[in-house]
């Protein structure tokens, strides 16, 4: 050999290259991905998941400011108000929420319930079923019969990739189950269970807090099916109340959500007024505050541009150029939501921090006062004054209203002190309905079970000329799940904005119920 | 077979080791220069000794040298011939003394005919064209940089058969690439790019028609002034040696060497200055300004005054009245601007250098360049830089080993990329919303009023496109580096072995900041906002490679290659992003207000290839070739992770078979056909199932969530399959030659994102599913009509038709979403084109088709399907005349067919800035009116009410079938018109040539879509098509060209 070494070298480098090129058995551990585990801990799970929950069902997107709010009518739309004439809450606009609750919240939740209970823990399984129901909740009652029992399976063995939709009847009645199994299993925790802990942004990890949400949120839900089924409904009141740790009995047993506000997590209602200037009240809502003299009425709302002495709601539903009138003249939600600078001038300045309700004392003292009026879960008639005047007091504090002679007075007001029977009922449901301000699919739900305030009406420029009894359903379930969603479609009746959910079906059942025109669907 | 496969590369590995070399004693040499009958060097052209078996190829200068080992000097004379790709081929018989030198030049004369000479082939394997058996087309250096374009897949437009280009609007956007249509349904469509050997990156940094920078592709890098040629190979035929990167085709990109010029240094300089301007900008109204219901009055641009929040042009009529505006708070004449938009365009302009030398002796070459590129962009505050520098050089070590290397540093960096879509696009505020009263001078130097705010037409919605422009700058700087080296070892006459290792490394980081107030990135809170990423690339591939070329007897010649090649990349991005930071101007990630949002993703990938191919030819007319490919892939699952790639070609040259075939009608008859299984990889990490963390913390809590696509532990590579046959024929004495060809391919295992019932808790997930098919024809004529001493008249014809199909997707899913955007979805849908336009139609009475209207207005329907975004045939018609000195070239791009939704013209009509928004107010704001012709939906009746233009147009919204139009589009892409001085005339400037010549790109350009350019890229991707929003147009240029050689 001439140049041994010049071919050695040549040689070596097709040996090299040759003996990586053949070893094809390890190269797989070249795919070992080093940028996501496969596993996490069920605390940011559950952290990350209740954020997402929160923000979807008391934040700014179809479940609550661009959407239920008006078909609840605490707001209006004063620019581009086309949500307001319900033309962006058809399903090509509602779908992206519905997808998301799924993927995001509900999924997370079902992973932290299957960690938490496979290791024993029901400090960890027992909150995240307790936001999983509370968050199926809205689903279910925004869009009726919803896929449940086979839902969220896609990546278990044996799991479906086309759940079936239950029937609504069949979801509350999992729910009721779901929430007795999780009181009586937080109220037998053992000591080694470690709990969410810190993990927990709602109660920092307390255990007889998620029993007493766990409690209260049933009862809401027991509540919802009353006028369909009060033999149940009676049952499961009297379940919630009697479970240990039994039901919120105070402002401090409030499931609130407290923002950060540091600019990545931020009050959803603050978020988006920092650059929209789309709301404005609506006059259905602050008709009836005006009318009582309410002295929440300075914290829901801020007096008018036009008249900084007035306030003033605007109807909703109205054309572009009509709202556009209302600019000035109507009232801005309070300045408690609004984070100072915004991009059209300075408005409240602490929104960005402001918690959001996720469940308050004072719905559960409204729900118990119709209870006790109605006779149900072991009340009587005669406890309802107390739970009613509980409920205003406790929603007067909750929002910062705690002059003892400022609530005595409007508790004294004829309209407002406590009647009794179905005038009775109708002043409770006003109301819980006045204290759900910013929880607008839960006071579209109440609106839609009791038919109060009947003032509720579908704006001149509506597409529709009756309000909404529910949303339609999601475009990519119509393409990738379409027998299983005709068939709910079949049950519940026609995809649209009229059918009505299981617990809406027999709206004279409400004792409240004024007349069919008041109360119209489709 | 794959075991079969293993023991030759084992056996080729084991030869390498043991081989013997022989001597080069008494070795003859014959030296030379090859020009063409212009009196030009011909770089690349073959010159060899058939009976020897021995050959070279000229450098830059022309120049080649072939050494004769003594052993094999032949008494008597012999024959050299001389080919090239363009030219008819010479042969001269040359007598060889042993230890002697011969010289010997060569004039080739310009054929029209491109049917045979030399071509580069798979692996950069070298082959005689009439041998192949598949298609591939060449573009050299000249006819690439004809007219100048820094982005070097703009340079190919018009000009491969089968190639569908589309044009980057500005200088650094992308530019969309595909080979005989597209394979993938969810992967990249986009063909392999080789530089000498080497892979380099396309990474897509694309736009999107609903927000985003289009920060070009990585591929746009190269500086078309080095390349000397590119080669195509037309899908998976000719590229089945590249197994999983094979499926789209390969463009395989020369540059230029240096070569043996005696010492002799050659140098060339070449400048070039353009002008840009846009080449289609919309037609607006001036009859009416801002505002709704024909009222406007300004008090804060918010909604305080009278419609003053609106942003829509359907205000009071431009008369001249006193209206309250924002130049004028209290009160100035209504009248219209009819240049604002277009005085926002200036005249861009793009300076471009290059300078070379090259030079070597006969044992070592080189070539050192450098090229510079400096844009400034036809919108203000745009610039384009690129500065690239390139060494090559070859050592013949000894007679049997020769080395050579190769590296290419490139820094480009732009300032304000173009942006695409809603929000991002600069064009978009001005094309769809700009008042059409609003001056564009007050908003060019006041940006603060005295105040401190913002200074601007609109509060609500809308930023000072000039403040955007200066004070909300966007930066990105590449880094790259490409180099190679490699080394050969000549084991016997007729066996080499080369190994070659070579990377494609870069960084490139983006800046992109925005000053408070910024309506659309910084939160109002804070006094401002920043997105930064960074991205490392790295691809290195070592390979060894065993070359046999042998005649085996008289009628046999052999062509045996065999190797092993090693893939290994990295992928490394960061990014830092917050909406809100503390002091103004200053962008730190220290001075975020908002705990910055802060990503990392790695990506790391294998892949171990075995290759080979065995090549027979018989009699120079019959060639038979087989090719195998094996490869192991990292991101398939363990022990199922290797895959074969088999092809076969065969040609046939009739005329040589049968001579008497020929005659002076067919000088040159040819049949080809192939048939090759190819594949293409999957991406890293989509086996397993992850949960994604946050870098945000909550109050100082971990976050993570479960990823919502579900993974797929049995993924499967794509598999394509492609069948081709083609017929060459030279014509009346080589004057025409038309090559032509059809394939079918079709493309299964798709790996498709499937879309889930969300019910499932996922959104996604990974499967193998589907089927894309291709069909097409491509043709190719090269004529020469005239050819006289004085002047020559050479037209090329480029045609091709691809119908696509997909045939199959997932049993029950009818088809995937591949981008959508205000209601109008591009899609593959089983039974239609890869590319189908789906949307909401107007609501028809479906007896009669007619519109059917409620209150006066039409309704929205049902989707359907509303087009697609293939063209029906592409076609390009280049001609070029020399008369003496000078030479004239233009080149004709035809695309025929395709649809586009054109989401400028909806906006433009919903807010009434455009002239079409005239019809119904020509009397006055609401006068005459719309009566929309169809049938009242209540009454069954003609409808006769009247409604305002304004609600008519923006009743339109969303109706999507209103805004599909036919993408047909005809352009002059280039025109050039050259002098070629004399020698005396460059002797005037020290020069032995020069050559100055007027070029233009994109002069003229006549289209069907009203407003836009039928022609946008803002991704490189599939997202980059079928859906344009205020795009920038492509641009006009047009300019000077000198080239010098000293």
């Amino acid at each position: 050999m001439k140049h041994p070494s010049k071919t050695l070298v040549v040689a070596g480098f097709a040996l090299l290259v040759g003996a990586t090129a053949c070893n094809n058995e390890n190269i797989t551990n070249v795919n070992r991905n080093p940028n996501a585990p496969t596993s996490a801990p069920a605390g940011a799970v559950f952290t990350q998941a209740a954020a997402n929950a929160v923000g979807r069902y008391l934040g700014t997107g179809v479940l609550d400011l661009r959407g239920t709010e008006w078909t609840s009518q605490q707001l209006s739309e004063v620019q581009y108000p086309d949500e307001d004439r319900y033309a962006r809450l058809q399903a090509s606009s509602t779908t992206g929420t519905f997808n998301a609750a799924y993927t995001a919240e509900l999924e997370n939740l079902k992973k932290v319930v299957a960690q938490g209970q496979s290791a024993g823990q029901p400090g960890v399984w027992g909150p995240a079923a307790v936001m999983q129901t509370w968050a199926f909740g809205y689903m279910t009652d925004v869009w009726g019969d919803i896929p449940f029992t086979a839902a969220l399976t896609g990546d278990s063995v044996g799991g479906s990739l086309t759940p079936a939709y239950d029937a609504q009847k069949d979801i509350y009645t999992s729910f009721f189950k779901t929430l007795s199994a999780v009181s009586s299993a937080l109220a037998s925790d053992p000591s080694t269970d470690p709990g969410l802990g810190s993990a927990d942004p709602i109660y920092g990890g307390s255990i007889s807090s998620w029993e007493k949400f766990a409690n209260s949120l049933h009862l809401r839900d027991a509540m919802r099916i009353v006028n369909v089924d009060p033999a149940t409904a009676s049952a499961e009141i009297k379940a919630a109340l009697s479970a240990p740790g039994g039901v919120f009995a105070s402002n401090a047993d409030n499931a609130t959500f407290a923002w950060p506000g540091d600019g990545v997590f931020n009050n959803p209602w603050a978020n988006n007024f920092s650059t929209r200037d789309d709301h404005r009240m609506s006059q259905t809502l602050m008709n009836i505050m005006l009318g009582l003299n309410d002295p929440r009425i300075p914290i829901y709302a801020q007096p008018t541009v036009a008249d900084p002495t007035k306030y003033a709601g605007m109807p909703n539903g109205l054309d572009a150029s009509t709202a556009g009138t209302y600019f000035n003249t109507a009232s801005r939600p309070g300045a408690i939501f609004y984070p100072g600078a915004t991009a059209y001038g300075f408005y409240g300045g602490a929104g960005k921090t402001y918690p959001s309700n996720i469940m308050t004392y004072a719905e559960v003292a409204f729900t118990q006062a119709e209870a006790a009026e109605r006779g149900l879960g072991g009340l009587t008639a005669s406890q309802a004054p107390g739970f009613y005047n509980a409920g205003i007091t406790a929603s007067m504090n909750q929002w910062g209203v705690t002059d003892p002679v400022a609530i005595a007075t409007y508790l004294a007001q004829p309209a407002v002190a406590y009647q009794g029977g179905a005038a009775g009922l109708t002043q409770i449901a006003t109301q819980k309905w006045l204290a759900l301000y910013s929880d607008g699919t839960n006071a579209w739900a109440e609106w839609r079970r009791t038919c109060v305030p009947s003032t509720v009406k579908a704006g001149p420029a509506a597409i529709i000329n009756y309000v909404p009894r529910r949303f339609e359903y999601s475009t990519t379930e119509l393409s990738t799940n379409a027998a299983n969603v005709n068939a709910a479609i079949a049950r519940q009746g026609p995809d649209n904005f009229g059918s009505r959910m299981y617990w809406d079906t027999k709206p004279t059942a409400a004792p409240t119920y004024v007349n069919a025109t008041a109360c119209a669907g489709s | 077979m794959r075991s079969l496969l293993r023991t030759l590369l084992t056996a080729t590995a084991g030869l390498a080791l043991c081989a013997a070399s022989a001597s080069a004693q008494g070795a003859a040499r014959i030296t030379g220069r090859v020009t063409s009958d212009n009196g030009a060097p011909l770089p690349l052209a073959s010159v060899s000794i058939p009976s020897l078996g021995i050959g070279a190829y000229t450098d830059d200068g022309g120049l080649y040298s072939i050494q004769v080992p003594g052993a094999r000097v032949p008494s008597g004379s012999v024959a050299v011939t001389v080919r090239r790709v363009g030219y008819s081929p010479k042969t001269v018989q040359v007598t060889l003394a042993a230890g002697g030198s011969v010289e010997q030049d060569f004039v080739l004369t310009t054929l029209p005919n491109v049917l045979s000479g030399v071509v580069v082939t798979a692996l950069g394997v070298q082959m005689e064209k009439s041998q192949l058996g598949t298609a591939q087309q060449q573009v050299s250096s000249g006819v690439l940089n004809s007219t100048h374009d820094a982005n070097v897949v703009n340079e190919l437009a018009g000009k491969v058969a089968g190639v569908t280009i589309t044009g980057s609007g500005t200088q650094g956007g992308s530019s969309n690439i595909t080979i005989r249509g597209s394979n993938s349904i969810g992967g990249n469509n986009t063909p392999l790019f080789i530089v000498d050997g080497v892979p380099v990156s396309t990474a897509d940094r694309g736009g999107s028609v609903n927000g985003a920078y289009d920060f070009g592709s990585a591929i746009n890098d190269l500086n078309p002034d080095d390349i000397a040629s590119v080669t195509v190979l037309k899908g998976p035929n000719a590229a089945a040696l590249y197994g999983s990167r094979a499926a789209n085709g390969v463009i395989l990109i020369t540059t230029k060497t240096g070569s043996a010029s005696g010492g002799k240094v050659n140098t060339s300089y070449t400048s070039s200055y353009s002008f840009d301007t846009p080449s289609i900008t919309p037609t607006f109204q001036n009859l009416y300004g801002q505002g709704a219901g024909g009222q406007f009055s300004f008090v804060d641009g918010q909604g305080g005054g009278i419609q003053d929040g609106n942003d829509q042009s359907f205000g009071p009529r431009l008369d001249g009245r006193i209206i309250d505006q924002f130049t004028c708070p209290t009160g100035c004449p209504w009248v219209a601007h009819p240049n604002n938009v277009s005085s926002f365009f200036q005249t861009g302009g793009t300076f471009d250098n290059n300078l070379s030398f090259s030079g070597g002796t006969d044992r070592a070459s080189a070539r050192v360049s450098v090229g510079t590129d400096d844009s400034k962009g036809y919108i203000p505050n745009n610039s384009f830089q690129k500065f690239s520098a390139a060494l090559s050089g070859q050592l013949q070590v000894s007679s049997r080993l020769s080395t050579s290397a190769s590296l290419n540093y490139i820094n480009n960096q732009a300032l304000n990329r173009p942006g695409t879509g809603y929000n991002v696009g600069i064009l978009e505020g001005l094309y769809v919303w700009f008042g059409r009263q609003v001056d564009m001078n007050a908003l060019r130097h006041e940006f603060y009023q005295p105040n401190g705010s913002l200074y601007n037409w609109n509060y609500n919605y809308h930023n000072n496109p000039f403040w955007i422009q200066y004070d909300n700058p966007e930066h990105d700087v590449r880094n790259r580096m490409i180099g190679n080296v490699s080394a050969t070892y000549k084991l016997t006459d007729w066996l080499d072995v080369t190994a070659r290792t070579g990377s494609d490394i870069y960084n490139y980081n983006q800046s992109q900041e925005w000053a408070g107030g910024n309506l659309n990135f910084a939160d109002p809170a804070y006094s401002g906002a920043f997105a930064f990423q960074q991205t490392g690339w790295n691809e290195n591939n070592s390979e060894v490679l065993a070359t046999l070329r042998k005649t085996m007897n008289s009628h046999l010649a052999v062509n045996v290659i065999a190797g092993a090649n090693r893939r290994f990349s990295q992928y490394n991005y960061t990014s830092q992003s917050t909406a809100g930071i503390s002091v103004p101007w200053i962008y730190n990630v220290s001075n975020a207000a908002i705990t910055p949002t802060l990503n990392q993703n790695i990506q790391n990938l294998q892949v171990n290839s075995a290759y080979g191919s065995a090549s027979f030819t018989w009699d120079d007319w019959w060639t038979v070739e087989g090719t195998a490919r094996n490869d192991w892939s990292s991101t398939l699952p363990r022990g199922h992770n290797s895959y074969f790639y088999p092809s076969v070609n065969t040609s046939l040259v009739l005329t040589n078979m049968i001579p008497s075939l020929k005659s002076s009608f067919l000088s040159y008859f040819k049949l080809r056909g192939s048939v090759a299984q190819v594949g293409a990889d999957a991406s890293p990490y989509q086996l397993a199932t992850t949960y994604s963390g946050s870098s945000a913390k909550f109050s100082g809590l971990p976050l993570y969530s479960i990823s919502s696509t579900i993974s797929n532990p049995t993924l499967k590579p794509e598999i394509t399959q492609s069948g081709e046959a083609g017929v060459e024929l030279g014509l009346f004495d080589d004057r025409a030659s038309l090559d032509m060809s059809y394939y079918r391919k079709a493309t299964r295992n798709q790996i498709i994102n499937l879309t889930l019932a969300p019910t499932t808790g996922f959104a996604n997930k990974s499967i193998n599913a589907g089927k894309i098919v291709n069909a097409g024809f491509e043709a190719q004529l090269n004529v020469t009509p005239i050819q006289t001493n004085n002047f020559q008249w050479n037209a090329t014809f480029n045609y091709s038709t691809n119908a696509n199909k997909v045939v199959s997707l997932y049993p029950g899913l009818t088809t995937i979403v591949l981008n959508s955007s205000w209601y109008q979805n591009v899609e593959a849908r089983v039974g239609q084109p890869y590319g189908t336009l789906f949307g909401y139609t107007f609501l028809r009475d479906s007896a009669t088709h007619k519109l059917i209207t409620l209150n006066g207005l039409p309704q929205i329907g049902p989707r359907k399907v509303l087009g697609n975004v293939n063209p029906l045939w592409i076609g390009s018609w280049n001609n070029e005349f020399k008369y003496k000195r000078w030479t004239l070239s233009g080149l004709l791009d035809y695309h025929v067919g395709g649809s586009i939704f054109s989401v400028t013209n909806m906006f433009g009509q919903y807010t009434g800035v455009l002239a079409s928004t005239i019809k119904g107010r020509e009397v006055d704001w609401n006068k005459p009116g719309v009566v929309v012709q169809g049938i009242d939906g209540n009454t069954g009746q003609p409808n006769t009410v009247n409604r305002t233009a304004e609600d008519y147009y923006q009743s339109l919204f969303a109706i999507n079938e209103a805004f599909i139009y036919s993408a047909t589009y005809l352009k002059l892409r280039e025109l050039r018109l050259g002098y070629d001085l004399t020698p005396n005339q460059a002797h005037r400037f020290w020069a032995q040539s020069v050559n100055i010549a007027f070029v233009g790109r994109n002069l003229l350009a006549s289209k069907k879509i009203p407003n836009v350019d039928p022609e946008f890229a803002y991704a490189s991707s599939t997202a980059g098509l079928g859906m344009e929003f205020a795009n920038l147009p492509n641009t006009l240029s047009w300019g000077f060209n000198v080239r010098i050689v000293p």
